[in-house]
């Protein structure tokens, strides 16, 4: 047993190298679901996950009943137990939570997670001159309690 | 009937997830019928290295999953990654690629084996129908033997997922199919 203990303590550290270094997140996009429009698409190069991203958004999607938020990675390695979770934060408060279980993640495969929401009702809903610049939608990339990659849009309504 | 209006149908159940599978040979039209699912463009569709999974969310409890898995032969050893929980499988076929029925019918049978799979109900969308080379859905059914399933629900829906005729309908089928047989 605590050989297996060591050994597993030896690998994690490398297996966590691994998996990053062949993570990439390749583009985002924000959708009015009804029409399947697409609103906002990243144009710029998401790998850098140190990186905040802007996403200037057509203030009418605030308008729309339903919205998605797509996201495209692709992984070089095999992942056993790939998860997200995505918060979309108001000044640093959060507005909503999800959570998401991949399992696994197939080696040398491009994937993509669309996440279709019902917006809250037009009378619940902020102004865009308040949300605006104060929404960040935050994406963190889990293997099991590893965390492989995290993406940070910064949404300005105009 | 959208996909938000299928799973607030489901409102009764509480907490539910709801698992659907969307598998078949590479080029059977599995990402496009994913699409149009949510009126997407259809005309920029790759090959899916991977998967493509489709959340929605309705307010309350309930959450649809939609799993597209790539049909490629070096994927297909895969694809039992993915079969755990499944409510309903949606078996897509290229109805003019006759030239590929063995295969796709091989792959089926294998699916309709799996342990992990026993009594998920099957949908096989008949897809393409818009090119006049296009089997018909009967034909399908007997060269797919599929008239011979006896331990599951099954179904066969003639489609074109380009011009989305036919997609509705099979979803249709395969939301009530759940309703009346809750997984577990």
């Amino acid at each position: 047993m605590l050989s297996t203990a060591h050994r597993h303590m030896e690998s994690t550290p490398e297996k966590a190298v691994n998996i990053l270094s062949g993570f990439k997140l390749n583009w985002m996009n924000l959708r009015d679901a009804e029409t399947g429009k697409i609103m906002w698409q990243s144009a710029e190069d998401m790998a850098d996950p140190s990186l905040e991203h802007e996403a200037h958004v057509p203030k009418s999607i605030l308008k729309c009943r339903t919205v998605s938020r797509e996201i495209n990675f692709t992984s070089a390695h095999k992942i056993e137990k790939f998860r997200l979770e995505q918060r979309v934060l108001l000044k640093g408060n959060n507005l909503e939570e999800w959570f998401f279980d991949f399992g696994f993640v197939i080696p040398d495969s491009t994937n993509t997670w669309q996440n279709v929401i019902e917006a809250a009702p037009e009378s619940q809903m902020l102004p865009a001159s308040l949300l605006s610049g104060n929404i960040i939608v935050e994406t963190l990339f889990y293997d099991g309690d590893l965390l492989v990659s995290t993406s940070r849009v910064r949404l300005y309504y105009d | 009937m959208g996909l938000l209006e299928i799973i607030k149908s489901f409102k009764s159940s509480q907490g539910r997830e709801i698992r659907i599978l969307l598998l078949g040979l590479d080029n059977a039209g599995k990402t496009t019928i994913l699409k149009q699912l949510s009126t997407e463009d259809i005309s920029n569709v790759t090959p899916t290295k991977g998967f493509n999974v489709k959340t929605v969310a309705a307010a309350g409890d309930v959450r649809l999953n939609v799993w597209d898995i790539g049909g490629q032969r070096a994927i297909r050893p895969f694809w039992s990654n993915y079969f755990e929980n499944t409510d309903a499988l949606i078996y897509v076929i290229d109805s003019s690629d006759r030239k590929r029925f063995d295969e796709t019918s091989v792959e089926l049978m294998e699916l309709l084996e799996e342990e992990k799979l026993r009594r998920v109900p099957v949908l096989v969308f008949a897809n393409k129908q818009d090119l006049g080379t296009a089997a018909r859905s009967d034909e399908i059914s007997s060269r797919l033997r599929l008239t011979e399933i006896r331990d599951r629900n099954w179904h066969i829906q003639a489609c074109s997922a380009v011009s989305n005729e036919g997609v509705p309908e099979g979803i249709n089928w395969v939301a009530e199919t759940i309703k009346t047989k809750p997984k577990g």
